[in-house]
């Protein structure tokens, strides 16, 4: 389970900034972390000591594993081992028929050109955000979020898929284990709750789908009213996610020697079982890889099928595919980071926008001139950081330096989803406070660190985007961290 | 051909590569701009481009390339940056047919954020890829004919006709603009912002196919 991380401590040591002023904080160590859990398995103080920790020095790359899952709200902070066992068996029965589903949904897709949508009902969406992910994966509830309806001249020959558990043949007490009779035509998903920053979407409080779902009675032969969501199908993103899987970044192969000596013929096994195809140029570790990304991220754009899969998301698995050896906990780990992420991907784009909008006005807040200089040349949208915020920093950092940023990321993502951020004890010494938006801040951070050179040298937005498409190797990443936090304290109450 | 200094120049010409997630568009670039190529070459997020210098009959032209995200998701994002291009090159995968039904999405997006005197050239990209085609050399002719674009087939692997089709390009916006003697001044730099250069009226565009060579 756990991944060795043979390079630690020369990894560690690079990472440093030659620059910094700051005195580097110790990572939460496989000791510490041990230390902060009763004898069943609870955190002594609800996960604030682990919090703080985890904010200012990150985690040490040995007990990753352990402690992404908290970290991404797979585990709730308050639980005890028994709990987490019972909600990882759970949620591992709900990846495994997800993966039965993407099974389902290839093989149609390759036999025949079956026109496949994933329906909206009633303009619906599957994603709930009430539910915590810990309470609901406990619910005795199992209300479906995603139904697939195919339509195509041989539809007959599917065997109901507009057939949801809970049409009015049934009730949503029935007990959901009726996969085999229908072919896995619905699957239980339940979600965690999402960060709230993003309420002006859509995406308001939604009940659960049974009250809500229209679809007809037991009858084969009547269709749903639904419309299609986008040009986009199903189809159109297993393509593209075999695209984006045979040419991920190998970079992670030295951090998990476990992962990397996979053998070829285990490696081709798990293509095959993906269909995954083209991958003769690779290594055995990165077919495995990319026939994990395939697994993992089919199953997401099944279970959010108002994001499905979109480029990029591939950069934000892979290396939690590094760390998480089994693809069930990677998932739900996934889906934990997407919880806030996924706004990135959305087709209206109102959350990334919103996001560069954040970008713009902690920049103006802190560097009138700079904003000014950016108004004239029409780049005050902040779109020349779009890749940066998008994928956020994968493509500039590097491997260990990305999972270093997004740890103390998620870490204050935590301390808000777990209402400690103003706890006193919470915070660090540099009195930044939490914040969802602690990747903005590092951006606007790392624009700054430019300032001089895109007052100075800088005369269109063309040449900005390309500086900050080529950052890659040049960032320290606690540098970044220590500026970003120093924004933090001054700006969080302005912007 | 030689590689010129970046800033020595009498024309600065912005094209764009559009297509499918997965033909090779990157490639493309960095074929011609970098002379290289990887098969792991991550996908594009949002835009992002790179430059060349170029002498076309007697001009040196700065070609300002502008590669993008293949995914639907990313066009909003995408055609943005449409704006001001004179040239395009409209990339499929010769060996996945999907991404050459997709073209006429892609010259439809291209002709309504550009003016319609662009060059546009229709690329049958991968064509090292012998074993695997499913996109006929012939199909590809005829569609270029139907919409009026150049064509050619490329392979950015084995860097057969990536220059050939860049220049092209660039000699036909060049060709098309002498014509109309257009007003750019001596300094293309500068052109206001989000202004496009006008190419002449369609008839100007004179349709010229080539057959790949692979």
């Amino acid at each position: 389970m756990v991944t060795c991380w043979n390079s630690y401590t020369t990894e560690r040591h690079s990472l440093k900034s030659p620059w910094s002023r700051k005195k580097r904080r110790q990572p939460l160590s496989r000791q510490s972390w041990n230390g902060l859990f009763t004898i069943e398995g609870r955190f002594r103080d609800g996960g604030i000591k682990f919090l703080k920790k985890a904010r200012s020095g990150g985690i040490e790359p040995s007990i990753r594993a352990d402690v992404w899952p908290f970290l991404l709200g797979v585990y709730d902070l308050n639980s005890s081992e028994e709990e987490r066992n019972a909600v990882q068996l759970q949620k591992r029965n709900i990846y495994e028929d997800l993966r039965r589903q993407c099974q389902l949904l290839s093989s149609h897709c390759y036999q025949g050109n079956m026109l496949m949508n994933i329906d909206k009902i009633n303009g619906e969406a599957r994603y709930d955000f009430n539910e915590d992910a810990y309470s609901a994966a406990n619910s005795e509830d199992g209300s479906p979020r995603l139904s697939l309806s195919m339509e195509g001249s041989d539809v007959e020959d599917q065997p109901v898929y507009d057939r949801t558990p809970d049409s009015a043949s049934r009730n949503s007490d029935d007990e959901v284990d009726d996969e085999e009779e229908c072919e896995i035509t619905h699957f239980d998903a339940f979600l965690a709750e999402t960060d709230s920053s993003d309420s002006e979407s859509s995406y308001e409080v939604l009940k659960r789908i049974p009250k809500l779902n229209p679809w007809p009675t037991n009858s084969p032969s009547s269709k749903p009213e639904t419309f299609s969501r986008t040009v986009e199908d199903y189809a159109t993103w297993q393509r593209i996610i075999r695209v984006d899987a045979i040419r991920a970044d190998p970079e992670w192969v030295a951090c998990s020697p476990a992962q990397a000596s996979v053998s070829l013929e285990l490696s081709k096994q798990a293509a095959e079982a993906v269909d995954l195809k083209n991958y003769d140029h690779l290594e055995p570790c990165m077919i495995r890889h990319a026939s994990r990304l395939v697994s993992v991220l089919e199953a997401y754009a099944a279970y959010d099928p108002e994001i499905g899969y979109c480029q990029g998301m591939s950069d934000l698995l892979s290396p939690i595919l590094t760390v998480m050896e089994d693809d069930h906990d990677a998932f739900w780990c996934f889906v934990g980071f997407m919880r806030k992420a996924r706004h990135n991907f959305r087709l209206d784009e109102i959350g990334i926008r919103r996001q560069l909008a954040i970008v713009s006005r902690i920049i103006r807040s802190k560097d009138a001139h700079l904003y000014r200089h950016l108004e004239k040349l029409q780049a005050e949208d902040c779109f020349f950081v779009y890749r940066m915020v998008l994928v956020l920093f994968r493509r500039e950092l590097t491997f260990q330096q990305t999972v270093c940023l997004w740890e103390v990321m998620w870490a204050d993502q935590a301390a808000i989803r777990a209402g400690i951020e103003n706890s006193a004890s919470c915070r660090m010494r540099l009195r930044a406070p939490p914040t969802n938006d602690l990747l903005l801040y590092a951006i606007a951070a790392c624009v700054l660190q430019r300032r001089k050179l895109i007052l100075e040298k800088y005369s269109t937005m063309d040449e900005i985007m390309r500086e900050c498409n080529s950052m890659s190797g040049q960032l320290d990443v606690w540098r970044l961290l220590d500026d970003a936090h120093d924004l933090v304290v001054t700006l969080h109450d302005k912007v | 051909m030689a590689y010129r200094v970046d800033d020595d120049y009498d024309y600065l010409f912005k094209v764009v590569l559009i297509g499918d997630a997965g033909v090779g568009k990157s490639n493309l670039l960095s074929r011609f701009t970098r002379n290289e190529f990887s098969l792991e070459s991550k996908s594009t997020i949002g835009v992002e481009f790179a430059t060349r210098s170029t002498r076309v009959e007697e001009k040196v032209v700065k070609a300002q390339i502008w590669d993008t995200a293949g995914q639907e998701r990313y066009r909003a994002i995408t055609s943005a940056y449409y704006r001001g291009a004179v040239g395009a090159l409209l990339v499929y995968d010769i060996t996945r047919h999907v991404t050459f039904e997709s073209m006429e999405r892609w010259l439809k997006e291209l002709r309504e954020h550009t003016n319609s005197n662009v060059i546009v050239m229709l690329v049958g990209n991968k064509a090292d890829l012998r074993h695997l085609r499913a996109v006929s050399t012939e199909d590809a002719k005829a569609f270029a004919e139907k919409e009026s674009t150049f064509f050619m087939e490329t392979s950015a692997l084995e860097s057969t006709n990536v220059e050939d089709a860049f220049i092209e390009v660039l000699t036909q916006i060049h060709s098309v603009m002498s014509k109309k003697a257009l007003n750019v001044g001596d300094d293309p730099m500068a052109l206001p912002k989000g202004q496009t250069i006008s190419v002449g009226s369609k008839d100007d565009v004179s349709v010229v196919k080539k057959s790949g060579c692979c």
